[in-house]
């Protein structure tokens, strides 16, 4: 049974797998989910006093860990914080994708059918090649695509935790998509 | 990046026709919307499968967490 007041010496053995299994399935790197646990129980301890036993222990330390999660995040976009006009990151530009004389699809970039799209999302192996896509994304972009769809926040949250204005949000989340689609056509999917 | 607004924002209703019009006669786009959708669905499946697999922090991770701990107590 878990006591009502938090005994912060067994965090590690109590909660330690089960949080870092989670800032391992956000930030892919083993080291940096590690240095998030911890901080997480450091920050849990100096906030000991704030701790109401109505919520379990164990949710309460998820909520820390998330908001360290979206901060590792915010670091991370703000190192390579770009404007507008420099989004690209030395990545594709629009260009590579779109013909600038009409604005359509250029033929080596236009996407390809995924016929075997609905079958794919059971293998193990989509999910490792989606995180090496993502690994692969200019910083600022992988930022945005992490908080917009994996802790599913709001574009406007985003430009709030970011500073972004929202035709920069905007502009980052289109190529950040287009950038993994063709990584993932260039993996494997699409190709039957 | 209407497609993309859309999912967050209700788009006005000349911009839902205007979008509507454009991936009714764009085979690519309509295509590029319906992928869109998928690797934002296949993001968040991918990270659950992460989180719920078996790795674990390795006991030396622990001793430091709670040396940590009872260094800041």
């Amino acid at each position: 049974m878990t006591p009502s007041t938090p005994v912060p010496a067994q965090w590690p053995d109590r909660y330690g797998n089960e949080l870092y299994r989670f800032a391992l399935s956000r930030v892919s790197d083993a080291d940096v989910a590690e240095e998030l646990v911890q901080e997480t129980f450091l920050s849990a301890l100096d906030g000991l006093a704030t701790f109401r036993a109505e919520a379990s222990e164990r949710t309460w330390l998820f909520v820390i860990l998330r908001r360290k999660i979206i901060d590792h995040y915010r670091r991370q976009a703000r190192v390579s914080h770009v404007g507008l006009d420099e989004i690209s990151d030395g990545g594709p530009s629009e260009a590579d994708y779109f013909a600038p004389e009409n604005g359509h699809w250029t033929a080596q970039q236009a996407p390809v059918s995924w016929l075997n799209a609905d079958a794919a999302l059971e293998q193990q192996e989509l999910h490792e090649i989606l995180q090496r896509c993502q690994d692969r994304l200019p910083p600022q972009q992988a930022a945005v695509f992490a908080l917009r769809f994996v802790e599913e926040l709001s574009a406007e949250e985003i430009c709030q935790e970011l500073g972004l204005s929202s035709a920069n949000y905007w502009v980052i989340v289109h190529r950040a998509k287009l950038q993994l689609r063709r990584c993932l056509e260039k993996h494997g999917l699409g190709k039957n | 990046m209407l497609l993309e607004q859309q999912a967050d924002l209700p788009l006005g209703r000349g911009q839902r026709a205007s979008l509507w019009l454009h991936l009714r006669y764009c085979p690519y786009c309509s295509r590029y919307a319906k992928q869109t959708v998928l690797i934002a669905e296949w993001a968040r499946a991918s990270a659950s499968a992460r989180a719920s697999s078996g790795m674990v922090l390795s006991d030396a991770a622990k001793q430091r967490m709670r040396e940590r701990l009872a260094a800041a107590e």
